[in-house]
């Protein structure tokens, strides 16, 4: 279907941007037509890839080694890692030894024939490497450089540590969903403000570059991933602030609907979410549940019945479901009026008939790793958008001939000295460290 | 220049959460956003609340004032023909169409895609959807939980043996909403660039899925091995050291503590004597060992202390402990208000109300927070714009086409 050339044709953006939110940025980057180039280095693991030289075996069985194929932790296991080959589809890598005189001047000059840098580098690591905005400013007036720290680069907490977890800490979200009935301890851990800053980073960019057309001039773009977080949280601020108001973790409840939530259905961990945002769902609820007495019931006549008692209806509800097919109750609901999805198991998601039916999952086949199915991209752009098959991540370094002697034009001799010096290559020194 | 979008022109058609906020980035950055509402009860936003008092009204509604702030609003009943009629002379103006309807409502509205491509050839349309425009469940209905049940990540959020538990009210769509504004913005270039129309179908399950932490990463960890990377699952002990949640003086911390980093974890609390002994340094990922003993000691530290107190001394060492802030707190938090990131907005009818600022701060052109409108409060003045004088704009009213 794709005819024209991809929205961000003959933009090129150097990347170190790493773990979750950076790969994210740079994927959406990709997959809209943009030359990435994975800017990582021999001496340095890329955290994306790895963070052990040798993974133990006793890793490779656990959780550590889930994400690798077939939990294979010979030579190269880093090109073969999930998150790096999902996120970098399409993306290039280069090796530069940016801690050198030599890797630093390689990358300034990379930098003068490139449009942006992202980078998620702890505090102060761009400084040290001497790849800071007054550095490329000058070196580039029309690079445009993002940068996007948990805590952003200025105030108390800039030079705080930390993940996702931090941010979601310190931006209320994580205080305001978990279980209703427990103490925070049991909040699962999750790292949505990651994903969230990515998204952030990528539209910045193209942000920043269509305002290059009309000043001429890179700029400095930052994002604290903390303060992108808080709109997700803007429901409980805001009631906090025109209230004062702290309802604490909702679980699964809705501030205006009941019942509501992941009732269980029957077989191993199934489970439906449905919602009732109005009387007449409610009727169409309890006759599908095979229950039309409760929509008499006074308790539940109501919207506002409901949420007052919504304890017991969700109990009742919770009582009906185990007798029913997720899937099939879930069609029933919506044929009915009734919003309702059941849980999709992500061990089944690549067989989802409406999935399918859209194409989401597309194999890839990469050149370390294998042919495997692959989710995405996250939205379909009818005219100029990417088709499968897509390019498939890069190994570390595939890229080093293409970006060293095409792109930036050094000599063959030159270039092979580098590899000769191990400044260079397609796989991590023994020495390397994260 | 005032933000980075300046120039930019889009048309917004979306109510709820994800498509006003793709165009809520659109607007604090600079683009002239004109958002089309139904006359009489406009976007569902002005629905959600809260509201101050708990007293529901329209122009009140803090996810409205939010989600719409520097927007235009003109109300149009899509349902008449002039309505449409004035809503394809809008588009022959914009740059870029955001759309959030169930899918298929353009089409029966006689709005199709090509009908704004009719108006302008270089006008991006973006339809965000829960489950796209095709397919088996084109039509479900949904919401910020159930389509994160769609998506997969539910499944692996939450305990084992209960059910699984969402990501916040609301979160997955302002998620959704970022990752449609950065495919705007690629069609929206290349529409401008081609002179050629472009049509992009936003699956709110799709992005969802295929989004990092959980969800894209999860899926091809399942490909590569056959098991999930994260999955609803025991809490493991991953060594001997803090990690997770824990209760303080005031409240619960976030920690985080790699092996490697015992040495700032015994300095953070006074066990300088720890960093050395080998009964310590030799055992760190035995639990059984000297999990008791480490524990008691983190208590003592931490139990006195407040979260803030106990933040401070840890990243003093580069420890990462975070305060988990509630919604109060995050108001009084020092980092926030050292970065003057909460904004207070005054609206005529609102009141004075503090929002989340400024979250991408473009160092040149810095776009600014500015108040969500009324509805319909720009009628005569986009109206006027299109050449409509304010008698046949009183007129159009009267037909109750806006």
């Amino acid at each position: 279907m794709s005819d024209g050339k991809p929205p961000l044709d003959g933009v090129r953006v150097l990347a170190q941007g790493i773990v979750w939110a950076g790969p994210f940025a740079t994927m959406i980057l990709a997959d809209l037509g943009a030359e990435v180039i994975e800017v990582e280095s021999i001496q340095h693991l890329n955290p994306t890839r790895t963070n052990m030289r040798h993974i133990p075996d006793v890793v490779m069985q656990g959780i550590g080694g889930s994400y690798y194929v077939n939990r294979d932790g010979s030579e190269g296991f880093w090109d073969r890692q999930a998150w790096f080959n999902y996120a970098k589809r399409g993306c290039k890598s280069v090796t530069l030894d940016l801690g050198s005189e030599t890797g630093r001047e390689l990358f300034y000059e990379l930098a003068r024939h490139a449009d942006a840098f992202l980078e998620n580098n702890a505090a102060g690591v761009v400084e040290t490497l001497g790849v800071d905005w007054d550095t490329l400013h000058r070196v580039n007036p029309r690079l445009v450089m993002v940068r996007f720290p948990g805590f952003g680069i200025s105030g108390p907490y800039a030079h705080h540590k930390g993940y996702g977890t931090n941010m979601e800490a310190i931006a209320g979200h994580t205080m305001v969903r978990g279980y209703r009935d427990s103490d925070a301890s049991t909040t699962p851990a999750s790292l949505h403000g990651d994903p969230n800053a990515g998204a952030h980073v990528a539209w910045a960019i193209q942000a920043a570059l269509l305002a290059r057309e009309r000043t001429g001039q890179g700029q400095l773009v930052e994002i604290a991933q903390a303060e992108a977080v808080t709109h997700h949280v803007a429901y409980d601020l805001l009631d906090y602030a025109m209230n004062g108001r702290e309802t604490g973790q909702r679980g699964n409840t809705h501030p205006a609907f009941a019942p509501y939530g992941v009732f269980r259905c029957a077989g191993d961990d199934r489970w439906i979410a449905l919602s009732v945002p109005s009387d007449a769902a409610f009727v169409s609820l309890c006759g599908v549940l095979g229950q039309p007495a409760l929509a008499h019931d006074e308790r539940f006549a109501t919207g506002a019945a409901r949420l007052r008692n919504r304890d017991a209806i969700d109990a009742l509800v919770a009582a009906a479901t185990p007798a029913h097919d997720a899937q099939a109750l879930a069609t029933q609901l919506q044929a009915a009026g009734v919003p309702a999805a059941p849980l999709a198991h992500q061990q089944e998601l690549h067989e989802d008939p409406h999935l399918r039916a859209r194409g989401f999952f597309s194999p890839i086949t990469h050149p370390a790793a294998g042919t495997h199915l692959y989710p995405g991209p996250l939205a379909k752009l009818e005219r100029t958008g990417r088709v499968p098959p897509f390019t498939p991540a890069p190994t570390l370094g595939q890229h080093n001939a293409y970006v060293l002697k095409e792109l930036l034009g050094i000599s063959a001799e030159r270039y092979d000295q580098l590899v000769a010096a191990q400044a260079i290559g397609q796989a991590y020194l023994e020495s390397a460290t994260a | 220049m005032t933000g980075p979008l300046d120039g930019w022109r889009v048309l917004d058609l979306t109510q709820g959460i994800a498509g006003p906020y793709a165009t809520k980035l659109c607007a604090d950055y600079g683009a002239d956003v004109i958002k089309i509402e139904r006359p009489g009860l406009g976007d569902v936003a002005r629905r959600i609340g809260p509201f101050p008092g708990d007293d529901p009204h329209p122009e009140r509604s803090g996810m409205h004032l939010h989600l719409n702030s520097g927007k235009r609003s003109v109300t149009l009943d899509l349902k008449t023909a002039t309505g449409r009629a004035l809503l394809l002379q809008l588009a022959t103006r914009a740059d870029l169409v955001v759309e959030s309807f169930r899918a298929g409502t353009l089409e029966r509205l006689d709005l199709a895609p090509e009908r704004f491509a009719e108006a302008n050839p270089a006008t991006a349309l973006v339809r965000i959807s829960n489950y796209g425009q095709t397919g088996l469940q084109r039509d479900w209905d949904a919401d910020d939980l159930l389509i994160y049940a769609a998506c997969g990540i539910l499944q692996v959020t939450g305990e084992p043996d209960r059910e699984p538990v969402g990501i916040g009210l609301y979160a997955p769509l302002f998620l959704a909403g970022g990752i449609a504004a950065a495919h705007a913005l690629g069609a929206m270039r290349a529409a401008h660039r081609d002179r050629q129309p472009e049509v992009v179908d936003v699956s709110l399950q799709e992005a969802l899925a295929g989004s990092m932490d959980r969800g894209g990463p999860n899926l091809v960890s399942f490909q590569y091995t056959g098991t999930l990377m994260v999955e609803r699952r025991e809490r493991i002990l991953i060594s001997a050291l803090p990690n997770g949640v824990f209760p303080a003086a005031d409240g619960y911390i976030q920690v985080t503590t790699q092996t490697n980093w015992f040495d700032r974890f015994c300095r953070v609390i006074g066990k300088l004597e720890w960093i050395t002994d080998p009964r310590m340094t030799s055992n760190l990922n035995d639990t059984l060992t000297i999990g008791a003993e480490i524990e008691a000691a983190f208590y003592e530290w931490l139990l006195p202390r407040t979260k803030q107190q106990a933040m401070e001394e840890a990243q003093a060492e580069g420890w990462p402990l975070s305060a988990l802030n509630t919604p109060a707190d995050v108001f009084r938090d020092p980092h926030f208000a050292a970065r003057n990131f909460f904004q207070r907005v005054e609206h005529p009818l609102g009141g004075s109300v503090t929002l989340p600022g400024i979250a991408v701060h473009f160092g040149d052109t810095p776009g600014e927070l500015r108040r969500a409108p009324m509805l319909g409060e720009h009628n005569v003045e986009v109206l006027g714009e299109l050449g409509y004088a304010p008698r046949e704009v009183a007129a159009l009213r009267a037909q109750g086409a806006i």
